[in-house]
């Protein structure tokens, strides 16, 4: 019950402006960068700027829709996990009309039950766009889910396809002990809690 | 060169099987190495004991036989029996060419496995040196050598080597090149044992140290002549040098001036000074006595151990033979048989505390082991040889003597790079990341051929959580030694961080298929398979491991952990107490046995486990929160909110700490449920 009060809670959530970005990712230390578990795919693409510009590392190449909006990027998962924190790099000095300008975020357990978990608008990005899954409660640090969904729902200038050059997805380490309940804090339980 | 089978059919020819296998006690040691890396473990353990009894002071042959679990009491093999073994081959030795021959031989056999420049720009050196040198060494570097291998092997390759060698001339003072460097310690290691026999008279000392690179030329001639209280002579002329000496054997110091050098020189003496590592051995004042401005090398000598197996030549402890004042002459020395006897046992008695160390080191029982090793006079305790080895126990029991020990070791022979790996360990434990950095930097300075130096920085990586940099210098590592199973483990370790099992099983599985008795690696496996749900597997693996060493609370607990998760808490409580009595300083076992305790439902003896806890280890998170969560579940909801406050003070994880505050909330929620009704 709580956690649906709380995605309740988000769903009309601040619909945040942002704009700036950074140009070094810069990621905590707890979390860990989870796409390469998942199935990635787009609901369309330009020939030679697919989904795999969007996994590469290389800011050079970038996806590029091709097609009626809302665009859409989906990340699925074998299993259910936990997300904190969705990473995009868009640069409007680049691709002018072609960025993203509304962003929604969705989860859910398929196509069938997606439901918005963030709202953002962009104001002329230039670089690492930071979109933390996290709501208010505690007890909403991550979304525990089968697949997220990114749509782009509009682009600067009106733009009708968008490109995006970069999306990573994180999640929180899993405790380096197995079977554990919480994870060891002190340097004497640490110590002793591998052999290496 | 990895040709086994060929080489196992040139000691062995498969249709002869009663001949008698070439080169005595040498080819049975080379023979015990091929079936040991065969996996023929029971023909490896029959001929390592074949070769100690044709050789009982084949140190080398004792350690594979430890290594492979099957060591006996080391009184068995370095006894009366031994002693007489002894004599009996010098006496035969004897016959051969004089001294000088003797001390030929072992040039000759240096120069064929080292590079023979290197000796080339030492025998002018060595010559002066030598000159000087009183040949007094010949007992003492026999005796210094406790890690005792070079001898044996020595011994065996000696007796074929009988012609004079044309170094004859030079050996007056040469010092056979320094031998250590061509010891490859990736080398296979028949090679290096190869080495190792060759008597390298001066060598030998350097020799050790494969890695020695960097010996200067001015080191080189006190190097040369610290090797050569080990090296080189063959062990009876040591031995008879020894009896003549008579005098403290240890006293060969060899003084840095390399004057004193004399007594390798000794003509003939045979002192398979090779093996001599130098730290163990030395009865001489260690290293550290030495001139070391100029002798530092000196100790890289003894150091460097190859890393290769045992055989690697303890190079030796001929350093700390300190030159005697007295000097020998060397020459021409008649030994009477009694006073082989008596050099003879002196080494023994030597090789039987060094020995019985090694064995419980081996058989991780550590307490016995520690004690054996303090039964060493100083001068041999404080040898990096036995450094190392008592920092390898410690490294079971307690990090920071393992530490102290290891550091001690450093300090007195820098370039020895045999048990730094595991030093760089016990750093990454303490998470001493200065400490490990710097120790890297100079291991990969010392040799970059080595794969303890790309263990460490693999370690150092680690430390700072950068696995992948980690794996790639752990896979350079046994790259250049696949025969070296740490490595393995340790590449075993950083996939299990990436999270790619699949890659680290296979890494685990090369490690055990290179040394069985590597419970490292059955320990990974275990958690692997515990992080994969698969308990049956985890708990076998698990179980393996505490086969081999016993003592060790952290894979107690984790055994008690597997066997928690198969349901059979009983038995689980029943290892976790012994986990908790193994170690009393480790409190992961308390922990955990809470833990099971709570899941049984038997909530107050699990209270009372986590109150003991909190005075050990009052500032861990996850006690207060295991606390809370046990209130939580007897409903008493002051007390748990006020251990989850505490465990929330204490910083736990981003996932924790989550957890803990919908914990907290849904505490709440039974009151506000009261309240609306």
């Amino acid at each position: 019950m709580s956690l649906e009060m709380a995605a309740e809670s988000s769903e009309g959530e601040e619909e945040g402006k942002l704009s700036g970005g950074n140009q070094v990712l810069i990621v905590d230390d707890e979390l860990r960068e989870l796409g390469k578990k998942a199935a990635w795919s787009v609901s369309s693409c330009k020939p030679g700027n697919g989904v795999s510009s969007l996994r590469d590392d290389n800011l050079e190449t970038y996806w590029q829709s091709d097609g009626a909006q809302p665009h859409f990027v989906n990340i699925q998962f074998q299993k259910k996990v936990r997300l904190q924190l969705v990473v995009l790099y868009v640069d409007f000095k680049l691709d002018e009309s072609y960025t993203p300008s509304k962003i929604s975020i969705r989860a859910g357990d398929g196509f069938h039950n997606l439901k918005e978990i963030k709202a953002v608008e962009l104001v002329k990005p230039t670089g690492w766009l930071y979109l933390s899954l996290s709501g208010i409660d505690p007890r909403d640090t991550f979304v525990n889910t089968f697949m997220l969904q990114i749509a782009v729902l509009s682009n600067h200038l009106n733009g009708r396809d968008t490109h995006v050059r970069q999306i990573k997805v994180y999640g929180p380490r899993p405790n380096p002990i197995p079977q554990q309940p919480f994870q060891f804090t002190s340097e004497e339980f640490i110590t002793y809690s591998t052999i290496r | 060169m990895d040709l086994l089978n060929e080489a196992e059919a040139a000691l062995c020819p498969a249709n002869e099987p009663s001949a008698e296998v070439p080169n005595g006690a040498a080819g049975h040691y080379l023979l015990g190495l091929i079936y040991r890396y065969t996996d023929r473990r029971k023909s490896a353990i029959h001929h390592f004991k074949q070769a100690l009894s044709m050789d009982p002071v084949m140190w080398a042959a004792y350690e594979e036989l430890c290594i492979l679990g099957a060591a006996e009491e080391a009184t068995a093999f370095f006894g009366e029996a031994a002693a007489l073994c002894i004599q009996k081959q010098y006496l035969n030795c004897s016959t051969s060419p004089k001294l000088h021959s003797s001390a030929e031989d072992c040039n000759l056999v240096d120069s064929r496995h080292y590079v023979s420049e290197d000796s080339s720009p030492r025998q002018p050196k060595h010559m002066q040196s030598l000159k000087d040198i009183p040949g007094n060494h010949h007992g003492v570097p026999l005796l210094g050598v406790t890690s005792g291998q070079p001898i044996n092997s020595g011994l065996s390759n000696i007796s074929y080597y009988n012609t004079p060698s044309p170094m004859v001339t030079q050996m007056s003072g040469v010092v056979p090149p320094p031998l250590c460097r061509n010891v490859q310690p990736n080398g296979s290691n028949m090679n290096s044992l190869s080495v190792e026999n060759s008597p390298r008279s001066t060598v030998n000392s350097t020799i050790q140290a494969p890695r020695r690179k960097f010996v200067d030329e001015g080191k080189l001639r006190k190097i040369s002549g610290r090797l050569f209280s080990d090296s080189g002579p063959r062990r009876s002329s040591r031995l008879s040098g020894d009896a003549s000496v008579n005098a403290n054997p240890n006293t060969t110091a060899v003084s840095g001036n390399g004057t004193s050098y004399s007594s390798k020189y000794f003509s003939g003496s045979k002192l398979n000074s090779t093996a001599f590592r130098s730290v163990t051995v030395r009865k001489g004042q260690p290293w550290a006595n030495e001139n070391i401005d100029e002798g530092i090398h000196n100790d890289v000598i003894d150091d460097s151990r190859a890393p290769t197996t045992s055989s690697s030549s303890l190079t030796m402890e001929a350093k700390s033979y300190e030159q005697e004042e007295a000097y020998i002459p060397v020459g021409g020395q008649v030994i009477s048989g009694s006073k082989v006897i008596s050099g003879a046992s002196e080494i023994l008695t030597l090789l039987r505390v060094l020995g019985e160390g090694f064995r419980l080191a081996c058989l991780y029982r550590c307490q016995d082991a520690l004690e054996a090793f303090q039964k060493l006079p100083y001068k041999h305790y404080n040898t990096g040889w036995v450094l190392s080895q008592v920092g390898k126990v410690y490294c079971e029991v307690d990090y920071l003597e393992a530490d102290r020990a290891f550091g001690l070791a450093r300090q007195i022979t820098p370039y020895n790079l045999e048990g730094m790996d595991v030093y760089s360990t016990v750093l990454y434990h303490l998470k001493e990341d200065m400490k490990l950095s710097y120790l890297a930097q100079e291991l990969t300075q010392t040799d970059r051929l080595a794969p303890q130096s790309w263990c460490a920085m693999g370690n150092c990586y680690s430390l700072q959580k950068d696995h992948e940099t980690a794996l790639k210098n752990f896979q350079r590592a046994a790259q250049l030694n696949p025969r070296f199973a740490y490595a393995h483990t340790l590449c075993g370790h950083e996939y299990v961080a990436l999270e790619d099992f699949e890659n680290g099983i296979k890494c685990y599985q090369s490690a055990l298929r290179v040394d069985t008795r590597h419970y490292n690696a059955w320990y990974g496996l275990g958690m692997v398979y515990l992080r994969q749900e698969k308990f049956e597997f985890s708990e076998h693996h698990f179980r393996m491991a505490f086969q081999i060493n016993p003592r060790s609370s952290v894979i107690l607990s984790y055994l008690g952990t597997a066997l928690h998760a198969l349901k059979r808490s009983e038995e689980a409580l029943v290892v976790m107490e012994k986990a908790i009595l193994a170690d009393k300083k480790n409190p992961v076992p308390m922990y955990q046995k809470a833990n099971i305790l709570m899941s049984l439902e038997k909530f107050d003896e699990a209270l009372k486990v986590l109150e003991e806890l909190k005075e050990y280890a009052p500032r861990e998170s996850s006690v207060y929160a295991l606390m809370g969560n046990i209130y939580k579940r007897r409903n008493m909801h002051e007390r748990a909110m006020l251990h989850y406050g505490i465990s929330l003070d204490l910083k736990p994880s981003a996932t924790d700490a989550a957890a803990i505050k919908a914990a907290i909330e849904k505490l709440h929620v039974p009151d506000e449920m009261d309240d609306n009704l």
